[in-house]
């Protein structure tokens, strides 16, 4: 099959814009993107694409997205998605939400308080617990080379990542600063905002997929998401680290199918 | 034109190999190199020395705040203000700052401000920072994102509890405080305010539409602070403010002895030794966020003119503490020499820079107290009267009354 086509648009919610990517057709799927970027019309998000309505809004403050000053707390960030889903699950039903990363925070997020906007949740590789015997690498401090190794199985699959940044490339350092200080609302110093307290309401059948080798997010924390998360379904996908969805890519769309189809 | 004595309170035992262990000397220093008795003697030197400033005539004893480093042991400047509070008579307590940000509530900064100002009798200047990015964001866990709300919140709140006749209620996005009534009120009406700066626009304009001092803090001297400087002055010209000479605060490290010779040989090594003992692990340099695209911009045009005067292979140089001690002196990272020409070159920088407040750096690194001490004196008795009287015909609006009023110290050369 071919892959479809992945655009994007600003939409307005309240008094901000967004940028939303969208493709294909069919039932809905929504992704949120990581703490470092949206990864734009990537290839994962085009073979999504192919049996399904895939939507990939831009978190607010990243990006183009705006809205990022209205936020305080994570409550803020649930309530914006909240309202964004609303017209689109009265139209289709509830969605798939696939989180990844900060994404995954927020999708877990999204899932405990609104159940009634997600059918079935995947968590890859997700922020948002903190184990005191397992502390991850601050990302925002350690040396580049110790964040590439963290976050890559293999470094050298680094250029397969894509982005969503358009323009000069002299301004990309601005690109990637204003979504980093966007995820350090999340994510500094500590990227726990009480979601452990919170998963015993979890209600949505969830899959927990997770890179052996991610060092930012260690495997063990995939492990506390599957005994936190009642009934959840625990993946990890050999060779891969904190980017599964680039790393393994054949892998990690196998395991979204088998557990949404 | 207003003295003012300072010293970054480094640690002075770290090994002579310290840089090479690529330790960073911020944030994650390893606590194993610090021997608290050896924090206690340091501590009192320094109080004694600024009692000597004091007595001698400076016009200011100032302090800063830092966490988790060795190269300024002082987490909580009022503390330190307190104790030079209570045994000097004449000097500012120059507290250059407080980081806001870190008070929580931030009403603990008014409350220990105001009641600095009383123990002092009115000699409290009280320095509002955002400060470093090793400090804030990585110490104290402040989200960068966040910070500098944090600190105009905090601003607002500190301003307004000196002012205020009766309780008030405080309702601000970080700190909600139902009755707000400080005890006590400060001495001065308000206090008055100095706020640091790197360059940025936005601090610019803080400084001028409050009438703070601004303070162009850093410890890399004349050429590279010249761009920033001249900006500065240019920015406040075409605001429509007036170019007062003492709005404008200035660091700099000064080496004096009695001959160039004896500078050369009282403080090269502990010259060195402040430099080379600043590498931060450039992980906690800067946090997304902390700086605003504007003055990153702004910062990067600076950068550009101060390379023509300061190439960045030399300025790496000296900050590996690798500079031979008169290309120190040279650059203007450090003022150095006999009596004279120590007065002849900060005449002529101040004079370049419009520097009414110049913040004399007396002690640096691993210096011993005996040369500190020379170097106070020195600079008291055989430097301060021939720059006193410059720019006299200025309001100085930004040191206490109390100070601006004390009588001339007469002291035995």
């Amino acid at each position: 099959m071919m892959d479809a086509t992945i655009h994007s648009r600003m939409e307005d919610l309240g008094d901000a814009s967004y940028r939303v990517f969208m493709g294909g057709s069919g039932s809905p799927l929504v992704f949120f993107h990581g703490f470092e970027q949206h990864p734009g019309a990537a290839s994962f998000l085009k073979r999504l694409a192919q049996g399904r309505t895939v939507l990939a809004p831009e978190h607010p403050g990243f990006g183009q997205s705006g809205g990022f000053t209205d936020l305080t707390d994570i409550l803020d960030l649930i309530l914006h998605y909240r309202t964004w889903l609303t017209p689109i699950v009265a139209e289709h039903g509830a969605v798939d939400l696939v989180g990844h990363s900060l994404g995954g925070m927020f999708a877990a997020e999204v899932a405990v308080a609104c159940p009634d906007l997600v059918r079935r949740l995947v968590l890859v590789d997700a922020y948002g617990l903190w184990l005191d015997d397992h502390p991850m690498p601050d990302p925002f401090a350690i040396p580049q080379k110790a964040f590439d190794e963290a976050k890559w199985a293999d470094p050298a699959r680094a250029p397969r990542e894509t982005n969503s940044f358009e323009g000069d490339a002299k301004h990309y350092i601005f690109y990637r600063s204003q979504n980093l200080g966007s995820a350090s609302k999340f994510m500094w110093p500590i990227p726990d905002r009480g979601l452990a307290r919170r998963l015993k309401h979890l209600r949505v059948p969830t899959l927990v997929l997770h890179g052996s080798d991610d060092g930012l997010v260690p495997p063990v924390y995939a492990e506390a998401w599957g005994a936190a998360i009642p009934g959840a379904e625990v993946k990890i996908l050999r060779g891969a680290g904190h980017l599964p969805m680039v790393e393994t890519e054949d892998a990690f769309l196998e395991a979204l199918r088998e557990f949404l189809d | 034109m207003k003295l003012h004595w300072f010293a970054e309170a480094s640690y002075p035992d770290l090994p002579t190999n310290f840089r090479q262990t690529g330790e960073s000397s911020w944030v994650t220093t390893p606590i194993s190199r610090c021997d608290p008795a050896v924090v206690g003697d340091m501590t009192r030197m320094f109080i004694r020395l600024m009692q000597q400033a004091d007595r001698q005539g400076f016009d200011g004893l100032a302090m800063n705040e830092h966490h988790q480093t060795p190269f300024a042991l002082t987490p909580s400047p009022n503390l330190l203000a307190s104790a030079l509070a209570n045994t000097t008579s004449r000097a500012a307590i120059l507290i250059i700052g407080d980081s806001l940000a870190l008070y929580n509530p931030p009403i603990r900064v008014a409350e220990e401000m105001a009641w600095i100002d009383c123990l002092s009798n009115g000699r409290l200047i009280s320095g509002f920072v955002f400060g470093t990015p090793m400090d804030t964001l990585y110490c104290y866990g402040v989200s960068p994102v966040e910070l500098r709300e944090r600190f105009h919140e905090a601003r607002d709140l500190i301003q307004r509890a000196w002012a205020a006749d009766e309780p008030f209620a405080f309702n601000g996005k970080y700190t909600k405080l139902r009755y707000v009534n400080l005890w006590p009120r400060p001495v001065q009406k308000r206090p008055p305010v100095w706020v640091p700066g790197q360059g940025s626009v936005e601090t610019w304009d803080l400084a001028l539409k409050n009438d703070y001092c601004y303070g162009q803090l850093s410890f890399s001297g004349l050429h590279s602070a010249k761009p920033l400087v001249d900006a500065w002055w240019e920015h406040a010209a075409k605001s429509g403010y007036d170019t007062n000479p003492f709005q404008l605060a200035f660091t700099q490290l000064i080496c004096c002895a009695e001959t160039d010779a004896e500078a050369e040989a009282k403080y090269s090594e502990a010259v060195k030794y402040f430099y080379r003992n600043r590498y931060v692990h450039p992980g906690f340099e800067t946090g997304p966020g902390y700086r605003t695209q504007k003055s990153v911009e702004a910062m990067g045009r600076f950068a550009a003119q101060t390379n023509e005067k300061l190439p960045p292979e030399e300025k790496a140089r000296a900050n590996r503490g690798e500079m031979d001690f008169w290309d120190y002196d040279k650059h203007g990272f450090i003022i150095a020499g006999s009596p004279e020409r120590v007065r002849q070159r900060l005449e002529e920088m101040v004079k370049q820079l419009r520097v009414g407040q110049l913040i004399g750096c007396l002690h640096m690194g691993n210096l011993d107290e005996e040369t500190a001490s020379m170097n106070t004196h020195l600079l008291a008795t055989k430097v301060q009267p021939f720059l006193r009287n410059l720019w006299n015909n200025y309001e100085d609006r930004w040191t206490p009354e109390a100070v601006r009023n004390a009588a001339p110290v007469q002291e035995a050369a």
